[in-house]
């Protein structure tokens, strides 16, 4: 119950509150912090108070392999981006919404280079719309799941397991995750929707190739309201730098609202507290406040 | 063919008392696949294919699902008994699982959903993923239990016997049920299990509950976990979002006047 509570903390902070609140390490204090090995291990040089500032970079060694020759990517990450941009208030570059109280952030995404999503006008409008109007459609604030690319910056660690032919993701964050099948499949059938889409995986060298279709139309792609419709398709790259670090890169398209792809970029970090475990995420238990709107 | 089977399992045991003995006495004749670290391969989709999650003191092809006590009834305290049969009657609005919430364990292993086994060899944790509002259990290989929390799926705390994975799971909330019935626990309750592959296509699942504040003794329960083996068969989602009206909960996809599906 206490991410929880942090979360919505935060929600509320971001809504009420002013950026300057946002951005103390202090208005996260104990809650933020909490997320250190359950606090019992040493505390993890890479795990900041603040969920939504990035870790450091620590040089690793060689790529871990599995028996089979394929990079090991096994354990826990966090997301690192230049100059903590906080991906969970915005992919996209900004010197911040006042209305919003979004603040200003470097993004992530690298193409175009303006580093703002290609909306169509139209949907450039919605966007504006949903991020002033109406931020109780987020989809994280009713605890469903956040689809692809979004899940994969949210906060409090990604832990990746690789059993055979499989490569899976899962996170403390709203206890979602994401089964990979490596096994050439195709995907379902276009008449199904997931919240987290249905992703299917490749070996190119050492990069897993994901190709990510059949998503809601529902999940946003961040706090500002950046949206996508059930036409997104995704295609994700995920490449070992060395043990310590990943790079990954997803191209991303929707015919429905975009006038071309676009791609985001960003690394991980591993958490090498080997104590470090994910703990228990209750979302929807309890919760009566989103019923009401 | 079952019962000439077990003829001729007894018979070796006769004839070869030491290893043979000690396979009949853990119903071990099966040799399951193994990964890398020597471990059964626990991988796969596994669902219950039994009706056991509508009441716990029911059967399954005639047999108790509890198997201990021998009466297969749970073994409450006189006075507990009576919250149980209050929260049969209310279990249209009080059972967890009509609110979207997290059922706890061990009912998260039978409520009718099928869940993906995560195993690798050498891994700190080994995932459970439900396809029931994707909950995932994590299955921490050793580890001690946390401190001061409690948790809606407790904490669980695994290592090998053998070729049986056996936890050891706490730090429960008092907020989850056994099953539809009403059968329930408090926060004290400890729950300590065993996943067996006993064929193919089965996992022997068996939990022991232990609840000093609600049970007179511990109680255990065996139920059959059956391997998904259809074509390309993988977890889909069931999302649910439970608006509160009034007393009630209603249960459903919400419905979203901004961007439709």
């Amino acid at each position: 119950m206490r991410h929880r509570k942090t979360y919505m903390k935060m929600l509320q902070v971001k809504t009420t509150l002013t950026i300057l609140a946002i951005l103390s390490p202090l208005s996260f204090g104990q809650g933020g912090g909490r997320g250190q090995g359950g606090g019992r291990g040493p505390v993890n040089p890479l795990l900041n108070g603040n969920p939504y500032v990035s870790p450091q970079e620590i040089k690793g060694g060689p790529i871990p392999r599995l028996p089979d020759g394929k990079p090991d990517l096994q354990g826990a990450w966090l997301q690192r981006t230049i100059g903590n941009s906080m991906s969970m208030y915005s992919i996209e570059k900004t010197s911040g919404h006042p209305k919003t109280q979004i603040p200003a952030t470097a993004g992530i995404i690298v193409d175009p280079p303006d580093g703002q999503i290609p909306y169509t006008p139209e949907a450039r409008k919605k966007q504006i719309d949903l991020g002033e109007n109406h931020m109780v459609e987020e989809s994280d604030a009713h605890c469903f799941m956040g689809g692809v690319p979004h899940s994969m910056f949210t906060p409090f660690g990604m832990r990746i397991v690789q059993p055979p032919n499989y490569v899976v993701f899962t996170w403390e964050f709203m206890h979602s995750y994401r089964i990979v099948p490596l096994d050439g499949r195709p995907h379902v059938d276009p008449t199904v929707h997931l919240w987290e889409g249905d992703s299917r995986g490749k070996w190119e060298g050492d990069t897993l190739v994901i190709d990510v279709t059949n998503q809601v139309g529902r999940t946003w792609l961040d706090q500002s309201a950046n949206i996508h419709s059930d036409a997104i398709h995704v295609v994700e790259r995920l490449t070992p730098i060395d043990s310590n670090n990943l790079k990954y890169e997803a191209t991303i398209d929707d015919p429905k609202l975009y006038t071309r792809p676009w791609t985001v970029q960003f690394s991980y970090s591993r958490i090498l507290d080997p104590k470090f475990e994910h703990l228990e995420f209750a979302c929807i238990e309890g919760e009566v406040d989103m019923g009401k709107h | 063919m079952r019962a000439g089977l077990a003829v001729i399992a007894l018979a070796c045991a006769a004839s070869l008392p030491a290893f043979s003995q000690a396979n009949a006495k853990k119903g071990a004749a099966y040799n399951p696949p193994r990964l890398a670290d020597g471990h059964p391969d626990l991988n796969g989709i596994w669902e219950v294919r039994a009706k056991v999650d509508a009441d716990l003191e029911g059967k399954i092809n005639g047999k108790n699902i509890i198997v201990e006590p021998a009466d297969g009834k749970i073994p409450y305290k006189p006075e507990a008994l009576a919250q149980k049969k209050d929260n049969a009657v209310k279990r249209a609005t009080a059972d967890p699982l009509n609110k979207c919430w997290m059922p706890g364990v061990p009912r998260l292993m039978y409520v009718p959903y099928p869940f993906q086994i995560v195993q690798s060899a050498n891994q700190p944790v080994m995932p459970i993923l439900s396809q029931y509002v994707h909950v995932i259990r994590n299955i921490n290989m050793g580890g001690e239990h946390l401190d001061g929390l409690d948790l809606w799926l407790g904490d669980t705390r695994a290592h090998w016997e053998g070729d049986a994975l056996v936890t050891d799971v706490a730090d429960f909330n008092d907020q989850t049920w056994f099953d539809a019935a009403g059968n329930y626990h408090s926060g004290d309750l400890k729950v300590a299990e065993r996943f067996t592959r006993t064929a193919p296509d089965t996992i022997t699942y068996e939990a022991t509950m232990t609840d000093p504040k609600v049970l007179s003794k511990p109680f255990k329960i065996r139920v059959p976990l059956t391997l998904h083996t259809e074509k390309n068969f993988q977890i889909m989602e069931y999302e649910c979002f439970a608006v509160k009206e009034g007393p009630t909960f209603t249960v459903g996809d919400k419905p979203d006047p901004q961007h439709g599906r």
